[in-house]
């Protein structure tokens, strides 16, 4: 299993941005008591009160605090797609899977309910449900099977002779799928429905049906992500034969560095390195409790 | 854990004590449960009366009532009994014939507080939820014009006068029996300040001790009951009188009608009479009586009310009857008549479930209550007000919220900022520079804050998911993060323990001190937090009492604690510009071009200004912020008064207390003392006699090996002129003359200020 991820966050710094703004975004909406922006019914919200932000609001944060959870996990569970694409292709992905999510769902839903006289589709879902949808297909898409295993279940209470055995072939990735089947179910149909559309809408992106997967990259993110990266580990970060940074960019983009990759994950040692190692701020407060 | 007799012996008596105290109704001997039936027998028979009363016939034997005002005015010595002769309970008049109410009480009530104007139901809309907690100023009418009304209290509340008694005494007893509580019994100021608050009882638990509550009212269109809390007082609260009040609001004419309750007053029988008081056809108002009857009916049948009386109600209704005077308000809410039912219906809706619905709730009306009299029956007081103003119950807990989170932010902003405060003072040289004082100062507000708001969220239900998120900020700042701090900066000055300050001033050193300090024990970081975090707990629980308990005083003693306390707790960086002067820290130029020089040599040097001016101000900007948010801003959350002058004061001080550090950073940080007052302190670089250096064992060149670096250090020596070459800086002399690389015991000095060969204590740089 020498495939396998290293666990933690250690250099995904996308992933963890990801994880912790669908918690924290949660929990300060649930503190401030304004969840309900999330919300989005076509009835009475929109037909009736015209609060047309929502349509853009209601993927940002959860209302249930279990969606939120789950979500936690499947972003931990997506971080092969960012070691696969390298953090700035990565945010560029989503950034633009948000946009058309956000953009296809808001003009269907508003299409269905007007044309249609029957309410069939009256909500969209809160939590970035959307935007996991249309990743899903790119994890699936470009994350190899790694290995598979038998669960087998025999029939308890019947004749050693006869019983049948069930065989079930789960895979390395079962853990994702069975999150994001929960995840589908927990907001019921209309759920399933946005789950279905948004995951339509990562397929076309990734064909090329929907432009913008090659070319689109976030502004300034560069400046974000990388240098902050390369500046919090404690020995100094420097280029090797004197690449100038825009050139180390593109060598960067071209060949896709995964963040996870770990031969630059141990610090350069300091030369003038003391034997007591600087203890980070963590560190120092638990000693306070230390007894 | 290991159970043996003892343990066991323990834990059952305390399940004993658990288990007998007295349960559900209170009762707990035989007089009291005596007491406890007679009084449901009264409240049952008085209950059967009113259930014959109706809309022609008086009150019977309804305790309170039973005398009208013209009962007492044509005889004041009359007593409270049932029946009276001659007097006519068949029929019944709203005059002071039958009413308790006197003539012009009554007149001022149906003409100008529930005036026939407000009395279409059609043309006006009031708001049906009007919890709200309502300010105005109250003035007296009169408090010696109408005659007092007796009213008598049951002998058998009284408490029993020796062990064995078992029934009550019979009998009653009047007002000139009782001990004298006579400026309880008046109302002495002309002009007072009033509050209202208004609670909405909706549900009543049926049975006792059970947390299960029904909704008991078929008639919620109409009439809704209430919950009001009344409390008067003059302008420097000497006289303070708190009044618990159920009350009936008629909600289609915003008629508010609120009467005590107590063991000489059983008010809840006389609702149906009371709220009929106006002018207009007798149709409606038998309809009005009957309808309020069975509302009253309703109430006493689903929360059994005799059923689930204890003890404590027979004693605070006890309580109530010998403190304080009845009294019946009459309230008239101005209507909300620029709203429909279906918005009214929505904005109650979004305050009780938000969900964006547009309700603009920012311009919400506040409760009104345009006229208002209060009428003691049994001590004849008159009191009237107009426009008392409130905001909803429900606004007023969004906008603390918002202020909460508005409180939050300034928690972490804080945090942030002594995060990078003891970033830039890692080194124990450097904290050292830091006053104790200071931050226990700044800790100590934290801390308090932080109970507050953790006590606040058991009392503010609504608010609990802000206020302890508040409080785990707070908490967060004040204990791990400032006491952390505190720990190591009280570490690193346990040196400077029993020293005289001009000791201090000198560096931490003096000869005459060398064998104390050699052989003292410095302690661990541990034992050191460990007396910290007591110290803090104890400070913190005393201060957040003393802070509570003071919201009970008189007004004057109250303001004078505050400002005292907000000037104190303000003083914060007073301890520092101390701390500077007794470390002395060169003026900024100087320090500049030593860093410079420093540099040059490749030698890091501790004499940076101990506390970041990113620090000094954004602390003193994030403390000073709510203050004068609570001085200058009028309507405020907290209802605090204004007053500009203070904050200005407020503002200069500490203002005059950054510009002395600024002085101090600018100018060095003793500049104000006289020079001749500050002695030579500790010199790490020096030369050395040559005897003391024998002692050292050093070699034939004038070299002693670096106990750090074990390379061999060049020594400048007195007597020997061929040394002089050798720069003092290269090398140290520590007190306890030991000599290292300087590069190598400064290096050393940031983890410890303790010679590495004797372990004693060493002057900070």
């Amino acid at each position: 299993m020498s495939m396998e991820n290293p666990t933690g966050l250690y250099r995904y710094p996308v992933t963890k941005l990801c994880m912790v703004g669908t918690t924290m975004v949660t929990l300060v909406a649930s503190i401030a008591s304004c969840k309900y922006i999330f919300i989005a019914k076509y009835d009475p919200f929109i037909s009736e009160y015209q609060q047309y932000f929502r349509l853009l609001t209601f993927q940002l944060g959860c209302v249930n605090e279990t969606d939120m959870a789950l979500l936690v996990l499947i972003w931990y569970q997506f971080r092969n797609l960012e070691r696969l694409m390298g953090s700035l292709k990565y945010i560029s992905v989503i950034s633009l899977a948000l946009i058309y999510t956000t953009v296809c769902l808001a003009g269907l839903n508003c299409l269905v309910n007007r044309i249609l006289p029957w309410k069939i589709w009256n909500g969209l879902t809160t939590g970035c449900l959307p935007l996991v949808l249309a990743l899903f297909h790119f994890y699936k898409e470009y994350t190899p099977q790694v290995y598979e295993f038998e669960v087998l279940l025999t029939q308890p209470w019947s004749q050693k002779s006869h019983r049948k055995q069930y065989k079930w072939i789960l895979n390395d990735q079962f853990l994702v799928n069975a999150l994001v089947a929960i995840l589908l179910i927990n907001q019921g149909v209309e759920g399933i429905i946005c789950g279905f559309i948004s995951w339509i809408i990562g397929v076309f992106l990734d064909k090329g049906l929907l432009p913008g997967m090659d070319r689109w990259r976030l502004p300034l993110m560069q400046h974000l992500l990388m240098p902050k990266d390369a500046s919090n580990n404690q020995g100094v970060y420097e280029n090797p034969g004197g690449e100038t940074s825009e050139e180390l960019l593109i060598r960067r983009d071209d060949r896709e560095e995964s963040p996870g990759a770990s031969n630059g994950a141990s610090p350069l040692d300091d030369e003038n390195a003391n034997d007591e190692p600087a203890r980070p701020l963590g560190v120092q407060f638990l000693e306070t409790f230390r007894t | 854990m290991e159970i043996d007799g003892n343990t066991l012996l323990i834990i059952i008596i305390i399940l004993f004590l658990f288990f007998s105290t007295p349960g559900g109704d209170g009762v707990s001997s035989q007089y009291e449960f005596n007491q406890l039936q007679s009084f449901k027998s009264q409240l049952n028979t008085e209950y059967e009366s009113f259930e014959q009363m109706s809309y022609n016939s008086g009150f019977r034997n309804i305790t309170g009532f039973k005398l009208s005002f013209n009962d007492v005015k044509d005889d004041p010595q009359r007593n409270a009994t049932y029946p009276i002769p001659s007097k006519d309970y068949d029929r019944w008049f709203q005059n002071q014939d039958y009413l308790i109410l006197p003539e012009d009480v009554t007149t001022r009530v149906k003409n100008e507080v529930w005036s026939p104007n407000m009395n279409k139901p059609e043309e006006n809309v009031f708001p049906p939820n009007i919890t709200s907690s309502l300010l105005g100023r109250i003035q007296l009418i009169s408090n010696n014009k109408h005659p007092r009304i007796p009213m008598p209290v049951p002998r058998f509340y009284e408490s029993p006068t020796e062990f064995s008694d078992v029934t009550p005494p019979e009998g009653e007893t009047y007002f000139k029996d009782w001990p004298a509580h006579s400026e309880l019994h008046n109302v002495t100021f002309d002009t007072g300040e009033l509050t209202i608050q208004l609670t909405h009882v909706d549900k009543v638990p049926s049975q006792l001790g059970s947390q299960k509550k029904k909704f008991f009212n078929s008639q919620t269109d109409r009439w809704k009951f209430l919950n009001l809390r009344i409390s008067l007082s003059d302008k420097s609260e000497h006289e303070r009188h708190s009044l618990y009040t159920n009350a009936i609001y008629d909600v289609r004419r915003g008629r508010i009608l609120a009467m005590t309750e107590s063991a000489k007053f059983h008010s809840l029988f006389a609702f149906p009479h009371y709220m009929n008081l106006q002018n207009d056809n007798d149709n409606d108002d038998e309809d009005t009586f009957d309808s309020l009857k069975k509302a009253v009916k309703e109430y006493w049948d689903k929360s059994n009310f005799v059923k689930t009386l204890t003890m404590g109600d027979l004693q605070s209704w006890y309580d109530e009857s010998i403190l304080k005077c009845e009294y019946m308000v009459f309230l008239q809410l101005s209507p909300w008549n620029q709203y429909t039912r279906d918005q009214i219906k929505m904005i109650d809706d979004e305050l009780n479930w938000p969900l964006g619905r547009p309700a603009n709730l920012s311009h919400l009306p506040p409760v009104t209550v345009s006229k208002g009299i209060l009428y003691s029956p049994d001590c004849g007081v008159e009191l009237e007000f107009h426009d008392a103003k409130g905001e909803r119950y429900g606004l007023k807990i969004r906008s603390i919220r918002t202020h909460l989170l508005f409180g939050i932010g300034l928690f972490i902003a804080q945090i942030y900022l002594l995060l990078c405060q003891m970033h830039h003072t890692n080194t124990p040289s450097s904290v050292n520079k830091i006053s104790v004082y200071c931050f226990s100062m700044i800790n100590l507000v934290d801390g308090s804050l932080a109970t507050i708001y953790f006590f606040s969220a058991s009392i503010l239900p609504e608010l609990y998911l802000p206020l302890v998120t508040s409080a785990f900020a707070c908490f967060i700042l004040a204990s791990v993060f400032e006491t952390r701090y505190l720990i190591s900066v009280y570490a690193s000055q346990l040196n400077e323990r029993n020293v005289g300050i001009s000791t201090l001033l000198r560096g931490g050193h003096s000869t005459n001190e060398d064998t104390d300090t050699a052989t003292a024990v410095v302690p661990d970081e541990s034992s050191i937090s460990g007396s910290l975090y007591a110290r803090f707990f104890f400070m913190l629980v005393s201060f957040t009492l003393l802070s509570m308990s003071a919201r009970w005083w008189p007004r004057k003693v109250r303001m004078m604690f505050e400002y005292s306390a907000i000037i104190v707790l303000n003083s914060y960086w007073l301890p520092q510009i101390f701390r500077n002067a007794i470390k002395g820290t060169l003026p900024r130029r100087n320090r500049l071009r030593n860093q410079r020089m420093n540099e040059a040599m490749g030698v890091r040097r501790q004499n940076k200004m101990p506390l970041l001016w990113k620090f000094v101000l954004g602390t003193t900007f994030i403390r000073t912020l709510p203050v004068v948010y609570v001085f200058t801003y009028s309507s405020n959350v907290f209802r605090h008064h204004r007053n500009v002058r203070f904050v200005v004061v407020l503002c200069l001080w500490l203002l005059f207390q950054i510009a002395v550090l600024y002085s101090q950073d600018i100018l060095g940080s003793r500049w104000f003392l006289p020079k001749l007052s500050i002695p030579e302190g500790y010199s790490y670089h020096k030369a050395m006699p040559a005897q003391d250096l024998l002692e050292h064992g050093s070699t034939a060149g004038y070299t002693i090996d670096c106990a750090i670096c074990m390379s061999e250090v060049p020594i400048r020596v007195e007597e020997v002129p061929e040394t002089h070459k050798v720069d003092e800086q290269t090398y140290m002399v520590t007190p306890c003359a030991h000599i290292f690389h300087t590069q190598c015991l400064e290096n050393w000095m940031s983890y410890k200020l303790q010679c590495p060969v004797c372990r004693s204590p060493l002057p900070p740089l």
